[in-house]
Order: structure tokens, then C-alpha cells, then sequence
């Protein structure tokens, strides 16, 4: 008989469906999928209708039994594990094999979850793209959550369970851990367990199982950068533990404490969708206006109409001047702030007139009477309920468990301790000493992705599942809970932390899916149908609605503020990229230059220009940073914008086990952070060393601009409506010849934030490779859209920018006229394209480019040997070897692809059809792209504002992206002083 | 002034030289059956340099042009300057031995050979940089217009492609000129060789040049032809270098007075060269009687002349960019003189500005080392002007943004160096194996002289 001839849709369908299922289980498996509609529809298409399998011919079944081989065979590569997985999206029409699926699940990263869309090709995830429906995502991402897929194929992951270093197996961990369930059965005392945040329902629920099943026994959730402060605020308030939930959309008014809502709190890609949303001054409620007071620049502050750079210690007192002018009775006495009274007038002026709508939030790296203080303003100005509401946490913080284990541990009450991914060796502060402390305990079980400096010290370590391996749910800023779902059968050996658990507490169930569902069972309103609507759709229950609260003034009567006294103080901060040092192994997040300094690759002490003026230090002079005696020593970064009197560094590096990428980057701030305020350590020194090391900045210089791209308008100047755009100069050139579509982009610069999120989600999208601290050094990196950085005014109080550069796609670009070979052609669409093949390498391109958007691959960049990372890249896009020139493409694969859906249906591409992936990630939605020929696209309706302008118009490149200029909004009262 | 010079300084040839006595002078320096120990030791230390350009040209190969200190914005340096360098350097020998062949000027007689030598030896070495300079070297003949499947040709408004075409031809015609300017004297090299080698070996480069008056007809009829040749070649290949800037929309390199400056560079660059390497040919070899002091001073008074020319254009870019009144121009002159590389502007002024001002003291012209000191100056001097040309331009762009240092690698100074030591290599082997002076020639001008 012949072969059953398979068109070739049918194989990779069939590998979809039936990847990672064993031999044995095939035919139950086809049963499945034959009686599954959704499969019968996909193989409609492309093989006919499948036999029903009650009634099969003896043709038929040979056919059939023919197919089984081939699948059979199918079967054995690796793609979704054999548990159900319902697809979110269905593209319009049918699915063609070398279509990316995308699948609904949730990313949490130290608290901060984000419903996302993951996206999977042929079994392997390659992207991470946000979930509209998701309210924590409405579709973006911004930086941090593009990198989990990197994460992912990470070489570095640990891969097997290791006991005292030696190979071993979760059989020889299970049966060990019987043992001390019997130990531990009656009393739990000695055993501790120290997770991260609680986020995930399920795992609140073993949690509490866990707590029940060995009386005695503690679990901790700690993180190095959590939100123990704003809780302990609302406590302090409310009198219970409550978070708060802001309403940018509502606020007309907004007064950030210290807050960095949209670089540096949980939810901040949803609060930065809000706030951008009231930045549009063609909105139809007009423009917020934001005052910031910070004592480091935050991505808040450098979109803050007003910003106003105060110390750290000294943002309380301004808060209690604020209560003062807002007239708050019982006010406890406080030291001035520094702060002009005219300024505290106009901004009390300001609330009190915008009554109801308006907005003060405070930062974590505030004390908690600061929270309190802003959620009684909050209720004094009306907008409690209005721009903020509360909502109760699943786990209430405990803010000395830290210390209170450290305690235990020199007490030798903790004879287990159980680490969920909590790398206490490296990130406690070092005032506790943990990372000596951990030693005593006679018995540390680390389960986590990585052999960190925890894992070290650990007698088991046990490798963990990656989000996208593992099943999961997760509850997100404002309550929402999503379901994580896997993507692919786990790479390695390892459990998801709900896995581990039970496999701890010797539960019969041990299978991530099975014990996420056990629990979804008990939520109201299960059924199999609902199961499925909660993993598909990404939110498996809708958010909470708010909690009633009513703060009372009580807590001002113990309040005394400490006036700032001491000539420095020391501010923590997350890094911008790799936060608390969880992401230290990852390259993209490494080398994206951090939003405000551009550094890459390390960090630096922030230093105020006039403090570094006294002391003789310029960028990269060595300092040593004494605190409490504490002594590390780091390199200096000049900072315009920040208090004086403030130095700031940035936990997560100095890592010394986070992997190759990771290791001896930088300097460990944690070895500077005491335990009880984890945020601001008076009292600092600072000396020099007259060591230099160098920093590798992608835009190192500092001037501050006359000139600068960034255009601004005022008020009046928005009001008169002229339109910035000059009509270009006249051009020898003759018109490019038109096709049917002009494809060009605008962006926002009154939207976009600097969270570079564009940047790295360019780089997963389009096999950017990563190059390295001295190539950087070297001024070699390729991020095709960086975000520049400039700034404004008077340096004192400078005014920051941010502007995205992608490549421009010139109507008339300079780089074609110069290539020898022709490889940087124009297309009709209006890409100017980049003909890897053809590129020889002369580099004329570049030079000749105004925007210096092209990157060139001056060495092999990209790993070609590295399998696992190979496994990350996107089909769609050529992976560029050494000596060929590079840059954006507007995603042209992206392009392609709705060029071919559209083709199919014999239709006209619809408008937002084609998304770019920096497009995609912003936060903001300061980036638009799509048809400038159809006069009612978004993106020409962009082009056509009054705001609208290109990059160096007097060239006559006529590019194809264009910019919105920023607006501000300043307090008329106060002029344009900032 | 030497005795010989002294006793008639206005004497192309010194007094008393037969044609016999030129053969035997200079044909005995090519036969000579041994080197000289300073030969071999010059010939040593280039052998040296010339490793290092193949240690460097196999790690570039292997690793990439990431070695060199190249990067974005300054996505040229090192190699595009040593190629614009050496392609000017080329220029002198050509305008020696064909513009003033066709202008009938017999004080080029005894300098045309060498001179010749260099410019086929600088264009080769100068040939080998916009090829290793690119990504991908191995596909450099993409720039030529070939036949193939794919219907792909060069891209024809590229300054590169056509620089491709003007540096081939300028270094095909050159070496046509120079060999077939070769070829009586090999034939009396041929003649007098003593060993059965040297006769087969000249012998066959000789292409049985026997002397006949047939012989010579076609001689001066081939050597008008090329020369009339290399004469506009030898602009238009300087002019393209040129081009591949003025292409360019930066400030800096957006000029189209760029061509004839390029020349004039070239011709001052070259000449400077020609002292360089004639001075101590002069006094090494004791060819005095043929290299005179008038000599000299001609070649200086061209470097003085040709130096003015350049330091006028410094001049007029400096005013340009001032009457223009650009932003983007003003802000790039603001770099130049002011900016991370203003020593290399400064350093430039002082060797191709300053340095030349001596030329105009006739001692100073006719003084050895202060000629060959100055040569040296303006080496150094037009090798830093076009680092600067490109890095200086490159290095702060349009936005601010763009704006970054260029640091050399120790492999930028090993194929500088290597690309040195290469060109003294060919000119040593040249020197020891072929005549260093035009044989037939200088028995031409003696004959001449003896006749006035």
C-alpha cells in the first residue's frame, strides 16, 4: 500500500499536538485529538477529513496505522508537554505550519506579575508578548518581562539536583525528605522556609498545608526590593494591612513621593499605560501635571512637570510641609525641608483645586509614616476611592522576618532551612550577616534555577522549573489572578516550586498541572469548560473590588522626623535591569544600557555633578563607600539631577555564582544595606582611592544640549496649532516609486518613559546579539532602537529626555547611495532594507548615516555554538554572522506575514495589523506604526499632529519615522522654573 | 655644496660622466654579487614588519575587523587612512616620471626610476587596505560589474565602486609604464651579467630587447601612450579617493573641493616621499653625480609648492564652513580645533604648515638632513590629516547622542607598521636586483650635456 502522503501543514500541526507524548500513550492520545474539534478543523485544511475512528475500513486503518508511524516519530521531539494547553489566539483563518501560537500565562518577577502572551514556535517559546486582556499588561510589556525566554535557554541553568555538589536524584531528595516530615511531624520548629513574594494562590494554599502539617514550622516571603514599607504605611493608616491600588487615568494632580510608579513599583506597565494615557494633550480630559520629589532621578521624575530634587531623609519633612499648607491639624514638629515655601504654596494650591482628582503616592524607599501620610491626604483631598483604592494582601508582610530568622539561626533553633529561589547568601542585607549564618544551619535545601552563592553553601540543591516549563497561577498588583501555563516540557530535571513543595510534604499528587488545578477546584464556579476559559483567556478571576478604609491621623503622634543632618547619605535602589540580582545572568538584561546613566554591564555610586566637582572625581574614579563600617568601594557616576548630599548605588551586582554572563560584574551594594532601613543609611563617607575603572556607557558623554532633538512645546505654543513640520527642501532626487502601502512610524515623545523596553524586545524579536562590556566599551553594541538620553536646562535642576531611535527608513537615505554592492536598497513599501547576503562590509553605510541607527557585526556576535540559545531565536529573522552590516527593519518578517494572511483572504492589510515588537512592548503606546498612505491610520493621524516633526529635517533625508514633540505641563503659579 | 655639485650647479649631470661610466655605476649596483650588511639588515627589519602585517592579516581574517579599534560612530580609521596615505604617496612617481615625460623636462632623468618604483610599490601596498578594511574581504570582487546568475551588479552611484575601478586601473597602467620603462635597461643588465642566473634571468624579463631602432621607436611611441595614460589616471584616482568623502553628508567630508585638494595632497605626500627615499639613496649608494643637489631643490621647491596648495585648503575649509554658517559645519570646525582630537589638527598644521615654511632658504633646500627631516614631517603630518579626515568627522555626528572616541588597537599600529615594512621590502628588493636610476636615460642626458 502506499504511504499516506502528508502535506507538509500536517507535520508540524501534528508535532504541536502531540509533542512530548510518549509511545505508549499514542493512540489513546489521537483519540484525543481526533475527537478534539479544534484539531479535526486544523487538519481540515490540509488532509481531508479523518476517518471517525468507530468505523475504519481496513484501508482506512492501514492509512491511519501508516500515519501513527510518522507521528509516532513526530512524537519524540520536544514540543508541550502531554497535559491539555488551550491556545489563547487563534490567528484569523487557518494555521499553516511556521506560524508562531501564542499561549496565555503570567510572569512574575519579585512581585511584579504581568499576564503575558507567550509566544511558541514549532514547541519552542521565543518571545514574550503582553496580554491585552490582562490588566496588569493591556497588551505591553515593558523591559524586564522580554528577557524571561533568555532566561529560559539560559546554558547556565542548573540541571540536575546536586547533594553537597555531587550529582544526585529527587528520588535520593524524596526519601531524605521523609525522614524529616517524621522529624518535623509533631514539631515543626526547626523547620524554616523563606520564598519569595506570595503571588501565587496555589502556593499560599500548600503554604498554609505546609504550616499545618508541621506545627511550629515558619515560611518567610521575603524580597530584597519588596513593598514591606508602603504596607507597614498602610497599617499605619488603616490600622490592618492594605495596598493600594492608583488610578492614573482619574488624577489631574499627581505628587510622587519618591515613587517611581513607572519604573520601579509592581503594576508599573499598567500605571504607565494610565499615566501616558493623561499625558496626550489632544486627550479629552487634558494633561495631568506630575510633581516629583526624589532624591535620585527615577523614570517618574524625569517625566514630572515639576521635578524637585531633595534628599532622600528630607522628602518626610516635605510631605509633613505639604500636610501643613493642606491644613492637617496635629502635625508633629519637623525641621524645614529645604523646600521654597512659594513652591509648597502653589503645589498645595494646585491639589486643593483639583480636589477629588488629584493623586499623592509615596515611593517604597520612603518610611512608612510617609505612606501614611499620603493615604491621609489622600482621603483629606477626596480622592480616596477616586484616584487610589485599597485592597487587602492575600499574605500580610512581616518586616522583621529577616531578622528575626537571623536571630533563630545564631539561637541553632533552625535545623531546615528551605530556600524557594531566595538567594539569602548573597542578597540579605549585610548588616544580618546571613551569608555566615547560613553555615550554622545543619541542614539548607536551595531549590532554584540557578547554583547561586546560596546554592553553594546549601547541602541540597534542587533545580527549579522555569515559568514557561511550569504550571502555576499568579495574583497580579490589583488582585487579579492569572494561570501560568508551560510551554514546553521541562529542558532539565527539575519541579516547579508547587512540584518541590509536594514532593516535600510527600503529597501523593506531584504533578504541577494537577495540583494547580486541585486548587483551582475549590474556587467557585469550577467546571472542566471554566478551567479552560481561565488558562485560555489569561485571567482566571477578575480583580477584587476595593476594600473600605479610612485612615485615621492617629499614628502622627508618634511620628518624629529626623531632620537630615549628616553631610551624605547612601540611597539603595534596584538596578533598572537586572533589580535585586536575579537577572544578573542574563545578557540582554546586562547589556541594556540602564534608563538615565546608559551604563551597561555594572553599576556605579551616583554622585550629584557639584559634590564630584569638590572631590576631583569624574566617571569611573574609584571611591570607597563607607557606612556603619561597611566599606565597599565603587565606581562614581555623575549624575545631573541629583540631590546633593545624596549618593545612590543599585543592588544586584557584584555577583559572585549567578553564572558566566553574571559573575564579578560591578560591586554588591548589599554589603552596604543594614537591617532595619533598607533604604537610606545616613552617615556615609566617601573617599577616594585613585583607582579608575572603566564603565561601559553607550552614550558617555554628558553635555548637556543646546540643541537637543527632543523638541518641546509649551502651552501657548501647543494652542497656536502651528505645525512643526517644515515642508522639505526641494531634492534632485527623483520620488521613490510607491507601492500600495508607506509603511512609517511615529513616536511619542510626550508618552515614551525610557524604560527601553523597545530596545530588548527588538533585540528577542530580531536575534540581536549580545557583545559584551569591552565591545560596549568599544562602542559596539547593536541594539537596533537604543533610547537616548539628553538633557535640558539648568544642569542644577536639569530636565531629562528620552528618545527612542530606530532607523528612520529615509524616503532619501544617505546609506544607499553609498553602498559599492547594493546591499541597502529601498523597497516600494518604503523599508529601506538591509541585504544580509549581499553586504560586504565596507561600512560607508554607517558613516554616512545621520542617525547612526546601523550596527555592524565587527566580530562573530552571534553564538553559533551554543545549542540551548539557538533554541531562543526567532525562525523568522536571518542570524547575522560577522562582517555584515545590521539594523532595524520595522519588522519586516511581521510585515511579510500580515502581507501574506492579507493576500490570502484577498483583502487590504487592516490598520494595526502589523505591529512592530517595539511597538508591541511600550508601555505607553508612544510608538505607532503602519500606513501613511491611508490618511485614517493611526499612524497618520500621528503624523499629521501639529506636534509632529522629523529627526534633522535640514538634511532632506525624509524620514519615514517622525517624532511628537514633548509637552509640558507646568504649574502656571510657578512658572517654568521646574 | 659637494666638490662635484660645486663645479657646475646648474649641470643636470655631473661633469664628466660617459655613458660607459653610468652602465658600469649603476648596472654594477644591481649585479653587485653581494647585498652590503646594511642592506641585509634593512632588509631584515622590513622582513620583520612585513611578518607582522601577514601575523595581523591572518588574525584579521580569523577574528574580523573587531580587532582593529573601529566601532560605531567611527566606523573607519585606521585602514581607510593608511590606504588614502599610500595611494598619495603613489602620486609623485607618476607625475616624475610621466607628466614631467610628456612636458619634456630632463631634470627627471635621474629620478624617474625610483621614483616610479615607489609609486607602483605604494599603490600595491596602499591596494591591499580597502580590501582587507571591509567585513567580508573574501567577497571584495562583488564591487566589480561580472557576469552571474543572479543579475546582481555593483551599485553605480557609490564613490566605492568607482574607486574600486580607479585604483585597478591606476595600478595596471602603472606597472605597464614602469615595466616597460624597465626593459632596455634590463637589457643591459642581461649584458653584463656574469653569472649564467642573472643572464637567463634578465634575460627573459628583458623580452629580447636587443637595441635596434625599431626597438626604440616602439619604446618611445608605448611609453608616450602610457604615459599620456597615467597622467589622467593618476587625477582621476585621487579625485575618486576624494569622492569617497565628499559622498558623504557629514560635516568634515561634504566638500566638493575635496578632488583637487586630494591631488594636491597626493603630490605633496608623494614628493615628500621621494625626498625621503632619495636622500639616503644618494648618499648609500654615491649617486651624487646623478642625484645633485639641483635635484633636490626641485623636489623641494614641488613639496613647497604643492604644501601651499594643501595649506590653502586648510583654509578654505576653515572659511567655507565659517561663510556657510551650517550649524552642524561650525559645530564640526568647533571639534577640529578644539575638540578630543585637536592635537592631531594642531600636529598637522605644524608639519604640513609650519615645517614647510623652511623650503623657501635655498640652504635649507639644499641641506640633507633638513630635507629629509622635513620629508619625514610631512609623512607624519598628510598620515595624520587623513586620520583626521575620518576620525575627527566621524567621531561626533549629527545628534548628540552619536558621539564616540576612537582608540586604536595595537593591530591599527601593527598593520600601519606592517604596511611600512612591506613597501621598504619591495623598495630594498628593488633596489638590490633592478636599477635604482634610468640607465638609458642618464646616457641620454650626458650625451645631451656633453653636446651643450
Amino acid at each position: 500500500m502506499p504511504p499516506l502522503r502528508l502535506p507538509p501543514g500536517v507535520m508540524a500541526t501534528a508535532r504541536r499536538r502531540l509533542g512530548g507524548t510518549q509511545g505508549a500513550r499514542f493512540w489513546r492520545s489521537l483519540e484525543e485529538l481526533a475527537g478534539e474539534p479544534g484539531f479535526a478543523r486544523e487538519l481540515d485544511g490540509t488532509l481531508g477529513r479523518l476517518p471517525e475512528p468507530d468505523s475504519p475500513g481496513r484501508r482506512r486503518f492501514l492509512q491511519l496505522l501508516g500515519a501513527s508511524l510518522a507521528f509516532g516519530g513526530l512524537a519524540a521531539c520536544s514540543g508541550p508537554p502531554a497535559e491539555q494547553m488551550v491556545p489563547w489566539v487563534s490567528r484569523p483563518g487557518d494555521m499553516p505550519a511556521g506560524q508562531p501560537r501564542f499561549y496565555a500565562t503570567v510572569l512574575h518577577d519579585a512581585g511584579d506579575v504581568l499576564g503575558v502572551l507567550a509566544e511558541s514556535r514549532e514547541g519552542r517559546p521565543t518571545k514574550i508578548e503582553g496580554n491585552p486582556a490582562h490588566p496588569a499588561s493591556l497588551g505591553a510589556t515593558g523591559a524586564l518581562p522580554q528577557a524571561a525566554v533568555l532566561d529560559l535557554w539560559d546554558p547556565d541553568r542548573s540541571q540536575a539536583p546536586l547533594r553537597n555538589g555531587v550529582a544526585s536524584s529527587w528520588d535520593v531528595f524524596a526519601a531524605e525528605a521523609s525522614d524529616w516530615r517524621a522529624r518535623f511531624a509533631l514539631d515543626g520548629g526547626g523547620l524554616v522556609v523563606v520564598g519569595g513574594a506570595l503571588v501565587s494562590p496555589t502556593l499560599r494554599a500548600q503554604r498554609e498545608a505546609f504550616l499545618r502539617r508541621f506545627p511550629g514550622s515558619r515560611w518567610h516571603a521575603y524580597e530584597a526590593v519588596g513593598s514591606t514599607q508602603a504596607e507597614q504605611g498602610a497599617r499605619l493608616a488603616f490600622g490592618r494591612p492594605l495596598l493600594p491600588r492608583y488610578h492614573f487615568e482619574q488624577a489631574d494632580v499627581i505628587v510622587a513621593l519618591e515613587a517611581d510608579f513607572l519604573g520601579g513599583m509592581p503594576g508599573r506597565v499598567a500605571y504607565a499605560r494610565a499615566f501616558a494615557g493623561r499625558r496626550r494633550p489632544e486627550g479629552p480630559h487634558g494633561m495631568n501635571r506630575l510633581y516629583a520629589l526624589e532624591g535620585t532621578p527615577s523614570l517618574a521624575g524625569a517625566m514630572a512637570d515639576h521635578r524637585w530634587a531633595l534628599r532622600s531623609s528630607a522628602i518626610a519633612l516635605a510631605a509633613l510641609e505639604l500636610a501643613r499648607a493642606l491644613d492637617v491639624a496635629a502635625l508633629p514638629a519637623s525641621a524645614p525641608s529645604g523646600l521654597p515655601p512659594a513652591q509648597l504654596a502653589a503645589l498645595a494650591a494646585d491639589l486643593v483645586a483639583h480636589r477629588g482628582r488629584s493623586l499623592i503616592l509615596a515611593g517604597e524607599s520612603q518610611p512608612p509614616e510617609v505612606h501614611a501620610l499620603a493615604h491621609l491626604l489622600n482621603q483629606r483631598l477626596g480622592n480616596a476611592g477616586r484616584t487610589v483604592d485599597y485592597m487587602a494582601p492575600a499574605v500580610p508582610a512581616e518586616p522583621e522576618a529577616l531578622p528575626g530568622l537571623a536571630a533563630a539561626i545564631r539561637a541553632g533553633q533552625v535545623h531546615t532551612l528551605v530556600l524557594l529561589d531566595s538567594n539569602l547568601a548573597y542578597a540579605a542585607p549585610a548588616g544580618l550577616g546571613l551569608d555566615t549564618l547560613l553555615r550554622q544551619v545543619p541542614q539548607v535545601v536551595h531549590w532554584g534555577l540557578h547554583r547561586d552563592e546560596t546554592a553553594q553553601l546549601a547541602a541540597w540543591h534542587l533545580p527549579a522549573s522555569h515559568a514557561l516549563e511550569a504550571w502555576s497561577d499568579a495574583q497580579s498588583f490589583d488582585g487579579t489572578v492569572a494561570i501560568a501555563q508551560p510551554l514546553l516540557a521541562p529542558l532539565y530535571d527539575t519541579r516547579s516550586v508547587h512540584e518541590f513543595v509536594a514532593v516535600l510534604m510527600g503529597e501523593t499528587v506531584q504533578d504541577g498541572h494537577a495540583i494547580v488545578q486541585s486548587y483551582w477546584r475549590t474556587q467557585p464556579g469550577d467546571d472542566p469548560e471554566a478551567w479552560r476559559g481561565r488558562v485560555r483567556g489569561g485571567v482566571a478571576q477578575p480583580a477584587p473590588p476595593a476594600e473600605p478604609a479610612v485612615a485615621s491621623a492617629a499614628f502622627l503622634h508618634d511620628w518624629q522626623p529626623v531632620a537630615a543632618d549628616t553631610p551624605l547619605e547612601l540611597l539603595f535602589r534596584p538596578d533598572p535591569t537586572v533589580w535585586d540580582g536575579r537577572h544578573a545572568n542574563n545578557g540582554w538584561l546586562q547589556e541594556l544600557p540602564k534608563p538615565l546613566t546608559q551604563l551597561t554591564w555594572g553599576n556605579a555610586a551616583l554622585l550629584d555633578p557639584q559634590l564630584a566637582a569638590r572631590m576631583g572625581l569624574s566617571n569611573g574614579d574609584v571611591v570607597a563607600l563607607d557606612c556603619a563600617g561597611r566599606r565597599v568601594e565603587a565606581p562614581v557616576w555623575i549624575m545631573p539631577g541629583q540631590a546633593a548630599g545624596c549618593v545612590t548605588v543599585h543592588l544586584g551586582y557584584g555577583r559572585r555564582h549567578a553564572g558566566h554572563v553574571g559573575d564579578d560584574l560591578g560591586f554588591d551594594a548589599y554589603r552596604l544595606r543594614g537591617a532595619r532601613a533598607p533604604w537610606i543609611a545616613p552617615g556615609l563617607a566617601l573617599a577616594k582611592t585613585g583607582r579608575r575603572v572603566a564603565l561601559a556607557s553607550t552614550q558617555d558623554h554628558f553635555r548637556i544640549e543646546d540643541d537637543a532633538p527632543v523638541r518641546e512645546l509649551d502651552a501657548a505654543a501647543l494652542a497656536s496649532g502651528t505645525p512643526l513640520r517644515q515642508p522639505p527642501p526641494p531634492s534632485f532626487y527623483p520620488p521613490q516609486p510607491q507601492g500600495e502601502y508607506a509603511w512609517g512610524m511615529t513616536v511619542d515623545l510626550n508618552a515614551c518613559i525610557g524604560c527601553k523596553g523597545c530596545s530588548i524586545a527588538c533585540q528577542a524579536e530580531n536575534n540581536i546579539p549580545v557583545v559584551g562590556a569591552d565591545q560596549v566599551r568599544r562602542g559596539r553594541e547593536m541594539h537596533w532602537i537604543r533610547v537616548d538620553r539628553y538633557y535640558a536646562g539648568d544642569p542644577a535642576r536639569p530636565r531629562l529626555y528620552h528618545q527612542p531611535v530606530p532607523c528612520m527608513h529615509c524616503e532619501h537615505a544617505p546609506c544607499e547611495l553609498v553602498c559599492p554592492v547594493g546591499a541597502t536598497v529601498h523597497d516600494s513599501e518604503g523599508l529601506n532594507v538591509q541585504v544580509y547576503n549581499r553586504c560586504v562590509g565596507t561600512r560607508f553605510c554607517s558613516n554616512n548615516c545621520p542617525y547612526k541607527v546601523r550596527r555592524f557585526n565587527f566580530l562573530q556576535y552571534s553564538d553559533l555554538t551554543g545549542e540551548a540559545l539557538k533554541a531562543q531565536r526567532n525562525p523568522e529573522v536571518s542570524v547575522r554572522n560577522r562582517g555584515v552590516m545590521e539594523k532595524c527593519t520595522y519588522c519586516i518578517q511581521r510585515i511579510e506575514r500580515a502581507h501574506i494572511a492579507a493576500d490570502r483572504g484577498n483583502r487590504a492589510i487592516a490598520d494595526g495589523e502589523v505591529v512592530t515588537a517595539c511597538q508591541a512592548a511600550c508601555p505607553t503606546q508612544a510608538i505607532r506604526f503602519g500606513n501613511l498612505h491611508d490618511p485614517g491610520s493611526e499612524v497618520s493621524r500621528a503624523h499629521a499632529s501639529p506636534r509632529s516633526y522629523d529627526l534633522l529635517e535640514e538634511l532632506n533625508t525624509r524620514p519615514r519615522t517622525s517624532y511628537l514633540a514633548r509637552v509640558r505641563n507646568p504649574n502656571p503659579a510657578l512658572g517654568d522654573e521646574a | 655644496m659637494s666638490g662635484r655639485d660645486a663645479l657646475a650647479p646648474h649641470a643636470l649631470i655631473a661633469p664628466g660622466q660617459t655613458p660607459a661610466a653610468i652602465s658600469a655605476k649603476v648596472a654594477g649596483l644591481a649585479l653587485r654579487p653581494r647585498g652590503g650588511r646594511a642592506w641585509r639588515l634593512a632588509t631584515l627589519a622590513a622582513l620583520a614588519l612585513t611578518a607582522l602585517l601577514g601575523v595581523g592579516i591572518a588574525v584579521l581574517l580569523v577574528r574580523g575587523v573587531g580587532i582593529w579599534g573601529v566601532n560605531i560612530p567611527v566606523a573607519w580609521a585606521f585602514a581607510i587612512a593608511d590606504y588614502v596615505w599610500w595611494i598619495a604617496i603613489g602620486m609623485a612617481g607618476t607625475f616624475i616620471s610621466a607628466a614631467l615625460y610628456l612636458t619634456r623636462q630632463p631634470w627627471r632623468s635621474p629620478l624617474s626610476r625610483y621614483a616610479e618604483s615607489m609609486t607602483v610599490f605604494a599603490v600595491s601596498v596602499s591596494g591591499l587596505f580597502p580590501i582587507l578594511h571591509l567585513g567580508r574581504p573574501w567577497f571584495f570582487y562583488w564591487l566589480a560589474p561580472y557576469p552571474d546568475r543572479m543579475g546582481v551588479w555593483p551599485q553605480w552611484r557609490s564613490a566605492l565602486t568607482w574607486d574600486f575601478f580607479a585604483i585597478l586601473a591606476y595600478l595596471l597602467v602603472s606597472l605597464m609604464y614602469w615595466y616597460v620603462g624597465l626593459l632596455p635597461d634590463l637589457a643591459t643588465l642581461r649584458d653584463r651579467a656574469a653569472t649564467r642566473a642573472k643572464q637567463v634571468g634578465y634575460g627573459l624579463l628583458a623580452l629580447g630587447w636587443r637595441g635596434e631602432a625599431r626597438h626604440w621607436r616602439r619604446y618611445r611611441t608605448l611609453s608616450l601612450v602610457l604615459a599620456g595614460l597615467a597622467v589622467p589616471l593618476v587625477f582621476s584616482v585621487h579625485s575618486m579617493v576624494a569622492l569617497d568623502f565628499s559622498e558623504g553628508l557629514l560635516p568634515g567630508w561634504h566638500s566638493t573641493l575635496f578632488p583637487p585638494f586630494f591631488v594636491a595632497g597626493a603630490l605633496f605626500s608623494g614628493f615628500a616621499m621621494a625626498l625621503v627615499l632619495g636622500v639616503p639613496l644618494r648618499r648609500w649608494f654615491g649617486l651624487g653625480d646623478y642625484i645633485r643637489e639641483i635635484h633636490l631643490d626641485r623636489l623641494a621647491k614641488m613639496v613647497l609648492a604643492a604644501g601651499l596648495v594643501v595649506d590653502y585648503s586648510y583654509a578654505a575649509e576653515i572659511f567655507m564652513a565659517c561663510y556657510g554658517g551650517d550649524r552642524h559645519e561650525l559645530a564640526a570646525l568647533a571639534a577640529r580645533v578644539g575638540g578630543a582630537y585637536a592635537w592631531v589638527f594642531w600636529t598637522v598644521v605644524g608639519c604640513n604648515v609650519v615645517s614647510i615654511q623652511a623650503l623657501w632658504w635655498p640652504r635649507v633646500r639644499r641641506c640633507e638632513a633638513a630635507l629629509f627631516a622635513i620629508g619625514v614631517l610631512v609623512l607624519a603630518g598628510m598620515w595624520l590629516e587623513r586620520f583626521m579626515l575620518i576620525v575627527d568627522s566621524l567621531y561626533r555626528g549629527f545628534l548628540p547622542s552619536s558621539t564616540g572616541l576612537f582608540h586604536a588597537t595595537f593591530w591599527d599600529y601593527a598593520f600601519l607598521a606592517g604596511s611600512v615594512g612591506l613597501f621598504l621590502l619591495l623598495f630594498l628588493l628593488f633596489v638590490r636586483w633592478l636599477p635604482v636610476l634610468s640607465m638609458f636615460e642618464l646616457r641620454r642626458l650626458a650625451a645631451e650635456e656633453a653636446r651643450a
